[in-house]
């Protein structure tokens, strides 16, 4: 479904991403981790077309993400993206957050987007708050919003950019949980998380990502039971042992 | 569009004595005026940011005054009214033996008008001085005027250059409302020189042409001061 | 020292009243005007394409560094000059204005927009919404209502700067006020009067700006 082939990418002198490939299937899950400044979140962004690439090619259910003059906003609008500061619209209900893309990309009647939100909301057991504005909820509700926001759209794939690194410890868990739901229910799911709880539970593989470049890309059992690279096993032996 | 070109009438002697002395009021006007504003606008500034209520008082309501009144309102009742206003003999004195009136007034206007607006900038650029600094000052034992002296105002005004410039180029464009008490400035000459040629396009061309320059000029001169005072490592141009 | 007659005062006010209708009416339709194009040179100015943000980036600061006496008078000249016939002071004054205040709306609104988050914009991206659909929905609303303070003065200084239209003879409140104090010989009274009442409009003015930043910063 989503293809990576050797895409590298810099920040004028700086290169952030190194000959980057790997694949996910429909219904997989694929957690990628690594330090921070490892290019995780930005090889995330480069899959539904936030962050140009200089080289290397991106394709998202056939269609090429990195061709000149890629439809992007059609593209986009089947890749549902889930943020690490939520980015709710302020200025909206939280009912109004969940109808303004159906209703302008998708051209849902209103009546038919809402009754989809109210939907969604109910999933995500937010549906008391729809009239509600995002800085009158918590992290983890917003959090929660933002996943029902995007599942609105229908995608075909989510991309999850750290989803609970911003909440508070107590809140994760129900973000989690919406998550592992979804990931059951067979969403095709690229997550770039430090919860290796969620990555053993729930993960395919798990890609380990260091220096722009990724170090290991393996069943999700094999990388936590006998990491190749030492500088996956040092990784893991700091964020597994608190 | 029907016009007739005519460029050449910017060189006639006349037309281009009369752009030349409007520059040099402008300029005149504009400086002057300039330094009643920073003396006047960097006392209110500090008289609103000390601890004496009845100063910050005085202070704020002449802010509030001079800042809610449009600069032309200032300007006529400096010229037609403090006259009459006054005991007769100062009056007296006003309308007749005070040199170059028109001068005067608008200097005096402008001046403290925008003094109203540099005093909020001083205001502004003491408190975003770090109160721990003023704290850490009293505790060494400096009096309330040496900390303003030695501590506050030479951070604050390091810290307001920036701004200050947009204020220093708003005075030049200010005193373009000298010409309403009179006073034949760049622009009012610019519009005497339309009347008489029928060249409006060129005559207000040159006008445009210098107050550009001017305005060039005046932040190449900001942006040197700003170079010379500021504090290494200290807030930057962006904060 | 003269006597102050404030009967003027009162027998003018019908004058006055008028005077200062125009006056708000010009306000008015200089703001929405000079909002709606200073936005437009704003958007244009981050578009990132060039040609258009050197364009509105050059005619910003030409604008900004003329008096607005000059700007009136230009369009004083061009104006009928343009369309070949003339059209009122009215209609050219209030050209001159929504074209000078775009300038300095276009600043204010230029910090809005980049006040607002990129992320907001990633947000709008990952939905599929298109560059003008994130600008219309999810950037410009919340730009407005960081900048509604700061627009609001700015709406302020336009109602002063409204006076000028004195320059050109059309009958704001300044103008009104002035035709009475040289027909009644009462400089002082008139020229006072004006002073109170744009004092008066003013500081309200200011008032709100107050009340709504406090308001927005809790």
């Amino acid at each position: 479904m989503i293809d990576i082939e050797n895409i590298s990418k810099w920040y004028g002198d700086f290169q952030v991403l190194t000959d980057c490939t790997t694949q996910v299937a429909k219904g997989e899950v694929v957690v990628v981790c690594g330090p921070s400044g490892s290019g995780k979140s930005t090889l995330i962004k480069c899959v539904n077309g936030l962050e140009p690439v200089q080289q290397g090619r991106i394709s998202v259910d056939g269609d090429d993400v990195t061709a000149k003059g890629a439809n992007l906003t059609a593209l986009r609008s089947r890749i549902g993206m889930v943020f690490q500061h939520f980015e709710l619209y302020p200025h909206m209900s939280v009912l109004e957050n969940l109808c303004l893309a159906q209703e302008k990309v998708l051209k849902r009647p209103r009546a038919e987007a809402v009754t989809r939100a109210e939907k969604l909301l109910d999933r995500v057991g937010m549906a008391d708050h729809a009239a509600k504005f995002p800085s009158q909820l918590s992290g983890g509700q917003q959090q929660r919003i933002a996943i029902a926001r995007s599942l609105a759209m229908d995608p075909i794939a989510m991309l999850f950019d750290e989803p609970t690194s911003a909440l508070d410890p107590e809140m994760i868990k129900e973000v989690l949980d919406v998550m592992v739901e979804l990931a059951q229910e067979g969403m095709t799911m690229m997550v770039v998380t430090h919860e290796m709880g969620f990555a053993r539970k729930v993960a395919d593989r798990v890609i380990f990502m260091d220096n722009g470049a990724i170090v290991e890309d393996r069943q999700t059992a094999a990388f936590f039971d006998n990491p190749e690279s030492e500088r996956a096993q040092d990784f893991l032996s700091k964020i597994l042992d608190h | 569009m029907n016009y007739n070109w005519n460029w050449g009438v910017l060189f006639e002697e006349q037309y281009l004595n009369w752009l030349i002395s409007g520059f040099g009021w402008t300029i005149s006007v504009a400086l002057s005026a300039w330094c009643i504003a920073i003396v006047i606008g960097s006392l209110v500034g500090v008289g609103k940011t000390v601890p004496n209520k009845v100063i910050r008082g005085i202070c704020a309501t002449y802010v509030e005054i001079f800042r809610n009144v449009p600069l032309l309102v200032q300007m006529f009742i400096w010229y037609f009214a403090v006259p009459e206003m006054l005991p007769e003999d100062w009056g007296r004195w006003m309308k007749r033996d005070l040199p170059n009136p028109e001068f005067v007034t608008a200097v005096v206007a402008l001046g403290l008008y925008t003094a109203s607006r540099i005093a909020e900038q001083v205001r502004a650029g003491i408190e975003t001085v770090p109160p721990g600094l003023s704290a850490a000052a009293t505790a060494h034992g400096l009096s309330t005027a040496q900390t303003y002296r030695y501590v506050l105002l030479p951070i604050s005004f390091r810290i307001i250059v920036p701004p200050l410039t947009s204020e220093f180029l708003t005075v030049f464009k200010n005193s373009s409302l000298a010409l309403t008490i009179g006073l034949l400035e760049l622009t009012a000459q610019s519009q005497q020189i339309a009347e008489y040629t029928f060249q409006g396009f060129e005559a207000f061309t040159a006008a445009t042409v210098i107050y550009v320059c001017i305005a060039l000029v005046a932040t190449i001169l900001m942006q040197v001061l700003e170079k010379y005072t500021r504090i290494p490592g200290y807030v930057g141009k962006e904060a | 020292m003269t006597d102050f007659d404030f009967n003027v005062i009162w027998s003018s006010l019908p004058f006055l009243w008028q005077g200062l209708q125009l006056s708000l009416l010009l306000t008015f339709l200089s703001i929405i005007g000079g909002i709606v194009l200073g936005t437009l040179l704003a958007l244009a100015r981050l578009s990132g394409i060039a040609p258009l943000a050197i364009v509105a980036a050059t005619y910003v600061n030409l604008i900004r560094s003329v008096p607005l006496i000059l700007v009136i008078f230009w369009f004083y000249f061009l104006v009928p000059l343009a369309l070949g016939r003339p059209i009122g002071g009215f209609y050219s004054a209030l050209i001159a204005f929504v074209l000078f205040e775009a300038a300095y709306y276009s600043e204010i609104m230029r910090a809005g927009i980049q006040s607002v988050k990129r992320g907001q914009v990633h947000a709008g991206q990952s939905t599929g919404l298109s560059y003008w659909q994130i600008q219309r929905y999810v950037v410009l609303p919340q730009a407005f209502r960081n900048m509604v303070p700061i627009l609001v003065t700015q709406g302020i200084i336009l109602f002063q700067d409204t006076s000028l239209v004195f320059v050109v003879s059309l009958r704001d409140f300044m103008t009104a006020s002035s035709i009475v104090a040289r027909t009644e010989g009462r400089l002082v009274e008139m020229y006072l009067f004006a002073a109170l009442v744009y004092f008066a409009i003013c500081f309200s003015g200011s008032m709100l700006v107050r009340s709504l930043k406090s308001r927005m910063a809790t």
